[in-house]
C-alpha cells in the first residue's frame, strides 16, 4: 500500500502503534517565561557526520562562563520522540591550538527521553586551555 | 593432467587454510581506554566509572573550590593536599586509587595544588623513601621545617544492587569532602553511576 493512499486514520493508527512498540515517551516541561540569568552565548562550528545523532542529539546552543578555568555549557535537544543514548567528551586546547591531556578525559554515557532538553557541561583541566571541542557519538553498546 | 594439477592446488591450498585458520588465536584488539568501546558490565566498576567520576569530581572542584577562590594556601604556593581515607564499601576489591590518583593527577596540573607524599593516614607514608630522606634532612639542617597540608581529601565508594524481574541494577555512589586544616569540609560532592542488565549480562 503506498503511503499517499493511506488514509490520515491510517496514519495515526501506525504511528501510535510504532510508539506503543518503541516506548514513545517524551517530556514536558515548564519554567519562567523571561529568565532571569543571561547565558553568554559561544559562536560555534559544526560538524555533522551523522545524521541521525543530529536528530535525537541536537545541539541548540554553547555558552561559556568565563574564568581563570573556562567553564562550557552546552544545551542538547532529542527533537525524536524516542529515548536515545549517547556518548560525548570535552576536549580542550591552550592558546596555540594544543590539545590538553587530562587523565580524566573519558567519553561519558547519557540517556536523553524523547523530546527533551539536557545540558552538559565541563571546566577547563588547565588555566591555558582557552578553546574547546565537544564530542557526540552514538551508544555502541 | 588437469586433475593431477587440482590435486596439487588442493594439497598446497588445504595446508596454508589449516595453518592459517588453526593456528589463528582468539582475536585480541586494543581500544581506547577512554573510548566508548570499552567493555561495560553491570556487577562491576569499570573502567570508564572511574574516569566519569574522577573528571565530574575535578570539574567540581575546579568550580567550586579554585575557581571560586576559595583555595587557601601558605604564601601563595600551591594548596598542599593530604590523601585521608577513601573507603570502600561496595563487594568488590577495589583500588581506590583508580579514582584518587586520577583526580590527584588532575589537580597538581591545574598548578593550584600539591599533594604530599610524605604525610599519610596513621603516619604511613605514601613514598617511605621520600619521608626518610625528609626525616634526615631535618635531622642534618638541625631544625623542622614540616609544612602540615592545608587540606586532606576523604571519601566514601558505595555500592547499591536492585533487581525487578530478569533485569538487574547496580549503583555506585563516589563521595569525597575536601577538609581545610581547620576541620571544615569546604568542598564535598557526590556521583552517582547506575548500571542495568538483564539477567544473563549479570555477573551477580
Amino acid at each position: 500500500m503506498k503511503l499517499s493512499s493511506c488514509p490520515p486514520s491510517c496514519l495515526l493508527v501506525g504511528i501510535a502503534t510504532a510508539c506503543l512498540f518503541t516506548a514513545c515517551t517524551t517530556v514536558n516541561t515548564v519554567e519562567r517565561a523571561a529568565p532571569v540569568g543571561q547565558r553568554q552565548m559561544v559562536n560555534d562550528k559544526r560538524i555533522i557526520t551523522d545524521a541521525g545523532l543530529n536528530r535525537a542529539v541536537r545541539i541548540v546552543g554553547v555558552n561559556e562562563v568565563p574564568g581563570e578555568f573556562l567553564k562550557i555549557q552546552v544545551e542538547l535537544l532529542n527533537s525524536t520522540s524516542s529515548l536515545k543514548s549517547f556518548n560525548y567528551r570535552f576536549e580542550w586546547f591552550d592558546a596555540n591550538g594544543v590539545l590538553v591531556h587530562t587523565p580524566t578525559s573519558t567519553y561519558i554515557s547519557r540517556q536523553i527521553e524523547g523530546k527533551e532538553s539536557i545540558f552538559i557541561s565541563a571546566v577547563s583541566p588547565v588555566a591555558s586551555a582557552k578553546d574547546f571541542r565537544l564530542k557526540l557519538i552514538e551508544s555502541t553498546r | 593432467m588437469k586433475s593431477a594439477t587440482s590435486l596439487r592446488t588442493l594439497l598446497a591450498v588445504v595446508p596454508a587454510t589449516v595453518l592459517i585458520a588453526g593456528c589463528a588465536s582468539p582475536q585480541a584488539t586494543y581500544v581506547d581506554s577512554s573510548g566508548p568501546r570499552t567493555i561495560t558490565t553491570v556487577g562491576n566498576i569499570n573502567i570508564q566509572d572511574y574516569a566519569n567520576a574522577a573528571d565530574t569530581m575535578v570539574n567540581s572542584l575546579i568550580e567550586g573550590v579554585i575557581n571560586s577562590g576559595k583555595l587557601e594556601s601558605v604564601g601563595g604556593q600551591p594548596a598542599m593536599l593530604a590523601i585521608s581515607r577513601i573507603a570502600n564499601n561496595t563487594s568488590q576489591h577495589v583500588d581506590t586509587d583508580l579514582l584518587v590518583k586520577k583526580i590527584r593527577v588532575a589537580l597538581n596540573r591545574t598548578g593550584k595544588v600539591q599533594t604530599t607524599t610524605t604525610i599519610g593516614l596513621g603516619g604511613q607514608a605514601e613514598d617511605p623513601l621520600a619521608q626518610g630522606i625528609k626525616q634526615q634532612t631535618e635531622f642534618l639542617q638541625d631544625k623542622k621545617n614540616t609544612r602540615l597540608p592545608d587540606y586532606s581529601l576523604s571519601g566514601k565508594i558505595i555500592e547499591q544492587r536492585e533487581r525487578a524481574g530478569d533485569v538487574r541494577q547496580s549503583s555506585f555512589i563516589f563521595q569525597l569532602s575536601l577538609t581545610s586544616k581547620d576541620g571544615i569540609a569546604v568542598w564535598e560532592d557526590e556521583k552517582t553511576i547506575t548500571k542495568q542488565g538483564k539477567r544473563s549480562t549479570v555477573g551477580f
